[in-house]
């Protein structure tokens, strides 16, 4: 059976090279209609539901879409006053920093002028006891982590956790050492994986107007009220 | 510039329900050319006068969505925005004529959804919940 296996497969490659053969130095530039996703035209016929965005089809049928729908006075009431703590939350978003190795470099560079993460209100606070977010910037050893989780439990609630890099994420380049945490998740639970090695100031203020939007998902006293 | 004159004259010039919607949305009376609309109806502005906007501030889309992002951006209109192409998708010839046949729907970034990428993974979990068990004593 696996020797008419590997017939099939070599004369599949061989009529794969028979074909490339054929239009050796033939390659043409594939020309072809208007990019239909460029204009509005073309895309409205296409489809016809066009009225509700993509994550809102996404979410049909979910519990979090359950309890950003009201139901009644009273969780109108409720989830509106979620919606004013939301909204302040993400106004002020104060990282604690973390930073352990050249993520934070990057991490600093978020900070610096061009990316000027003040805008947005995130501004660095070296005490977890005032910080509601935590960028875990860097490897993460095992030496580190009793410190990183001390710090995670100083921090008040409600807080957060940016994973940023690889490192932070699984361990990165330095998965397979004898010294590294694989992952800031086996220490603290990680709202926000920021993917790079190590990631762009811009990809980590990508990260934290991700985190926007999980904190304008909260419904934390629709979800009291329903109980 | 920023001034008040300048203010008064785009709410003129756009009409106060446009401002109404860009003073939500912006924050500013911006007043330009409008140089197209993608698939999902976001549009998208230009105005190369010196005096009205400046430069770097000259280019900017109106989202479609009340819980906009900059993922909601398709692709070529992002590279029009950010000056990757001089011209327009609808107006640049190379994205007008040359389309790849493998190119995909633009999807923006689900993340957060129901729809959120998730990789194929055949790792078990990083985290297990400790369950205690009783050894029977003899």
């Amino acid at each position: 059976m696996s020797l008419a296996k590997v017939a099939a497969f070599s004369s599949g490659r061989a009529a794969l090279a028979a074909r490339s053969a054929g239009c050796l130095g033939l390659r043409r530039i594939h020309v072809s209609r208007p990019s239909n996703f460029a204009s509005t035209s073309s895309a409205s016929a296409e489809e016809p539901q066009q009225s509700l965005p993509p994550t809102r089809i996404a979410m049909a049928g979910s519990n979090q879409l359950s309890l950003e729908t009201p139901q009644n006075k009273a969780e109108y009431v409720l989830s509106t006053l979620d919606k004013v703590a939301n909204w302040a939350r993400q106004g002020s978003m104060w990282p604690m920093t973390f930073g352990l190795a050249c993520c934070a470099v990057e991490m600093m560079h978020m900070a610096a002028a061009r990316y000027d993460q003040d805008r947005l209100g995130v501004v660095f606070r070296a005490s977890p006891r005032q910080s509601d977010i935590m960028i875990v910037a860097g490897t993460l050893t095992n030496k580190m982590a009793p410190a990183l989780r001390k710090v995670y439990d100083q921090m008040p609630e409600p807080r957060w956790v940016i994973s940023m890099g690889s490192c932070a994420n699984g361990g990165g380049y330095y998965h397979y050492s004898y010294s590294v945490v694989r992952g800031c998740d086996r220490i603290v639970p990680v709202d926000i994986y920021v993917p790079g090695c190590p990631p762009t100031a811009e990809a980590l203020l990508y990260g934290m107007l991700q985190l926007q939007r999980k904190m304008r998902r909260n419904r934390k006293s629709t979800l009291w009220y329903r109980k | 510039m920023v001034s008040l004159s300048r203010y008064i004259r785009h709410i003129r010039q756009t009409g106060v329900k446009e401002w109404w919607r860009m003073m939500q949305y912006i924050g500013d009376a911006k007043s330009g050319r409008m140089v197209g609309a993608d698939a999902f109806g976001n549009r998208y502005f230009e105005n190369l006068n010196g005096e009205e906007e400046v430069p770097g501030r000259h280019r900017w889309v109106d989202y479609s969505q009340h819980d906009f992002n900059a993922s909601q951006i398709p692709s070529e209109w992002h590279s029009w925005l950010t000056h990757i192409r001089k011209d327009p998708p609808t107006e640049d010839p190379v994205v007008k004529n040359v389309t790849p046949p493998w190119k995909g729907r633009y999807l923006e970034n689900m993340t957060g959804t129901r729809g959120s990428y998730r990789s194929y993974n055949t790792a078990g979990p990083t985290i297990t919940a400790w369950e205690p068990k009783v050894a029977q004593r003899s």
